[in-house]
């Protein structure tokens, strides 16, 4: 037996403002449809309704009864991502859903039973997952979507309807539940019927006989009887957040103030469906006309939006947009998070997620290029490294016994080598190093040094790479590694021996 | 024949599919847990404890690990190593990063976690393998400042590496000297979450936050043959004083020999043969020269 759900957010162009803008809640503010004289009311908040403001005045009326009134105009980024959160939430419940307009979506309920002791149980987790997402949602659950509608439609949320008695349910509800054409809505008026069920008990071929096809199908309404399936609708390969700001930003301050409501938004609704950002992209509309755009690539896939908020905020400094910001629109591309099982009796192991956090972080600090895993490269120049994703492998069942020492003494590297002059003496056809000047520490008289050793990299280039290197001990007995680059390159200390 | 059995249906409504419902028989509550454990033999069960007693003397197992340096002298000097939880400060001019390094290489050979904050940006990739670190398990970070370092090491000890280690470089110091805060905040970090911290820096930083304290100096090469030239270098020699530990008496020094890395390899084999170097011809036959050419 089909069961669905129908979320409904009343007022959806207002919801869905109030979503991005919380602090409207209070005030008695209006969403206006139309430039100048057309401007109308699509609907008011509350405080707005109480001074008499109602959908259809025109914003003049509306004005001229409170004239403190707050319109603003209905915004499609707004009303796209507040969709696309209802959809979301509605994605929680079941796989299987249907956009069905704005703030309207069905949702195929079938077979939860196992997770919820009754479907009352489930309207009213589904009116709080709504409400998560910043939406104030309205739930109805019956055998089919026309019934499931009306029930959402109905101010004492959440309702189900048994099983069955979809015709009882909508029988004592007014005709205009069922939404009928204004010509058939007048035509049933002028035959006196006010309630679904005064329509349902009159015969269908009477019906069909005066009013037509739609008749019919409103007769099959008001029985309760809905023969349109539910069509599934796709998943979305990113998540979106976006709206068109009252006023153009000129700072950077606000704009990431507004922005990190906007991602803490993005991120939960990416938590819902257990995704983490790999990437996001921003798209800021500038006044008067022109579009700035920038795609920021994380580390790894983490839904911390301090983090990301922090990596936004560098490249918007580095990369300003270089007009006033008069919109913006931020896409999330998702990826699964890293999960790891941790070990109970080997080394502890660092959790993926607070890994990825903090490398995202590192990496707005420092730079990408500065924070990964050591890798090495083929070749001879010791300088030579490379730097890569950090993804340990998972730590042992058992903590092992640590390796011997081999009590290596390590070079320690100069990227890049310091550059020095080298006071040399032929000695016998060999070369002998007297002394060093260089910057710092690195000066002095050499009291040892040993070589040469040849590298040569490259012999295939024109130019390969050639050098001469010595291990030399000054008189104060540091021991540093010099190479000589050939022709008139100079010479070069490139490790620490002894520090 | 249909009316009557609708007539028949109106009359028994027992008959509706409505009240052939199968209702569910509910099933009998299950029987209370059997205590096992004063079933069992004395022996067996004294082996046996709880899941909270088991994490709980884990926890107080891991508490008292340390980390070897792989130095046996130097593990003798801190009572067997790196104290878990614990800032443990290398000072002075000695072969410090040497001993960095053989401490990276023995807590990923362990199979933990580490990471390496290397303000000088002095890592060498090739040579921190053959030194047997297990470049899987290190993260890398370059940081340019000592504020940038002291941050990173916080967050990375925060984030649950169980041994950072954070090093200062060469003199002079990049950015300013940091205040007493900023040590006692990361030492903090360290003990909440485990952490094994060791400092290596050219003078004192981390002031009474450390555990423990080693100075490294009288550096001294060894070189084979005499005279002025040709020589080749053999090791460092130095010296590695306790300058103060919490709970080990200060004031012992050990001498430490530390053989240049490619007189080692050329006994290791393998680890040579991985550096792939058929391609470079050294013009000095003397001194194993494979393995001088690889560096």
């Amino acid at each position: 037996m089909t069961r669905i759900a129908c979320f409904y957010v009343p007022l959806f162009p207002l919801a869905a403002r109030l979503r991005s803008e919380p602090e409207l809640l209070a005030e008695a503010a209006a969403i206006v449809e139309g430039n100048g004289s057309a401007a109308h009311i699509l609907a008011a908040t509350r405080r707005a309704r109480k001074h008499g403001i109602h959908a259809g005045q025109t914003l003049a009326q509306a004005r001229a009864i409170l004239p403190k009134l707050i319109a603003r105009g209905r915004d499609a980024e707004c009303e796209r991502t507040a969709q696309e959160a209802l959809l979301e939430a509605a994605e929680t419940f079941s796989p299987r859903l249907e956009e069905a307009g704005d703030g309207l979506v069905f949702v195929d309920v079938s077979g939860t039973e196992r997770h919820y002791a009754t479907e009352l149980d489930l309207a009213k987790s589904a009116v709080r997952a709504i409400d998560a997402v910043g939406l104030p949602g309205r739930v109805g659950v019956a055998g089919s979507k026309l019934a499931a509608r009306v029930a959402a439609e109905l101010p004492k949320s959440p309702t189900v309807v048994v099983p069955g008695e979809e015709e009882l349910f909508l029988a004592p509800l007014p005709l205009a539940r069922l939404s009928p054409a204004l010509d058939a809505a007048t035509t049933l008026s002028r035959w006196g019927l006010g309630s679904i069920g005064d329509l349902a008990r009159l015969p269908e071929s009477e019906v069909a006989s005066r009013l037509g096809d739609a008749g019919r199908e409103l007769h099959h309404a008001a029985r309760g009887i809905d023969p349109r399936p539910l069509i599934p609708r796709a998943l979305p390969p990113e998540f979106r957040e976006g709206m068109e700001l009252e006023w153009p930003l000129v700072a950077v301050e606000p704009f990431l103030f507004i922005a990190a409501a906007a991602l803490d938004r993005l991120m939960k609704r990416m938590e819902l469906q257990g995704f983490a950002c790999k990437r996001i992209e921003m798209t800021l509309a500038l006044e008067p006309d022109g579009w700035h755009a920038r795609a920021i690539d994380l580390p790894a896939p983490t839904r911390d939006v301090k983090t990301i908020l922090t990596l936004l905020r560098l490249d918007v400094e580095k990369n300003p947009p270089g007009a006033p910001v008069a919109g913006y629109t931020f896409v999330a591309h998702p990826d699964r998070p890293r999960r790891a099982q941790l070990s109970l009796f080997g080394p502890a192991a660092v959790s993926p997620e607070k890994l990825a956090t903090t490398i995202a972080r590192l990496a707005a600090m420092l730079g990408e290029d500065r924070v990964g895993q050591p890798m090495t490269v083929d070749g001879h120049l010791p300088e030579r490294h490379a730097i890569g994703t950090f993804t340990p492998p998972p730590p042992p069942d058992l903590r092992r016994t640590p390796n011997r020492g081999r009590g290596v003494l390590a070079a320690r590297v100069f990227r890049p080598p310091i550059p020095v002059e080298v006071i040399t003496r032929e000695n016998g056809g060999e070369t002998q190093i007297e002394s060093i000047r260089g910057e710092g520490e690195i000066a002095g008289s050499v009291r040892v040094a040993s070589g040469p050793w040849t590298i040569e990299e490259g012999w295939w280039r024109p130019m390969p790479e050639a050098r001469e290197y010595w291990d030399v001990e000054m008189e104060k007995g540091d021991v540093y590694r010099v190479y000589h680059g050939g022709g008139e390159s100079g010479w070069f200390v490139d490790a620490a021996l002894g520090n | 024949m249909v009316a009557h059995a609708r007539q028949l249906d109106t009359q028994h409504p027992l008959l509706l599919p409505r009240k052939l419902e199968i209702v569910p028989v509910p099933l009998p509550p299950p029987p209370p847990p059997r205590p096992l454990l004063p079933s069992l033999p004395p022996a067996l069960a004294a082996k046996l404890t709880s899941g909270a007693e088991l994490v709980r003397s884990l926890a107080r197992q891991r508490r008292e690990e340390v980390i070897p340096t792989t130095f046996a002298a130097v593990d003798a000097l801190l009572g067997g190593g790196l104290a878990r939880g614990k800032v443990t400060e290398l000072a002075g001019r000695g072969a410090r990063w040497s001993m960095v390094v053989a401490t990276l290489a023995a807590a990923t050979s362990m199979g933990e976690a580490a990471a390496l904050v290397d303000v000088g940006d002095h890592l060498d990739p090739q040579l921190a393998e053959a030194a047997g670190v297990d470049l899987r398990r290190l993260l890398w970070v370059r940081p340019k400042t000592l504020k940038d370092a002291v941050t990173a090491a916080e967050m990375l000890g925060a984030t649950g590496f169980q041994f950072v280690v954070l090093d200062a470089g060469l003199p002079p110091l990049r950015g300013r000297r940091l205040p007493d805060a900023a040590w006692v905040r990361l030492a903090r970090t360290c003990e909440t979450h485990g952490c094994t911290l060791l400092v290596s820096s050219p003078y004192a930083l981390t002031g009474t936050t450390s555990e423990a304290m080693l100075l490294a100096h009288r550096v001294r090469p060894r070189w084979l043959g005499s005279g002025k030239s040709p020589r080749v270098l053999a090791g460092l020699e130095m010296m590695v004083r306790l300058e103060k530990h919490r709970r080990i008496r200060p004031g012992q020094s050990v001498k430490v020999f530390l053989a240049e890395w490619s007189a080692v390899v050329s006994t290791a084999g393998p680890a040579a043969s991985r550096r792939g170097d058929a391609e470079t011809a050294s013009h000095q036959p003397a001194r194993t020269p494979a393995l001088r050419v690889a560096r």
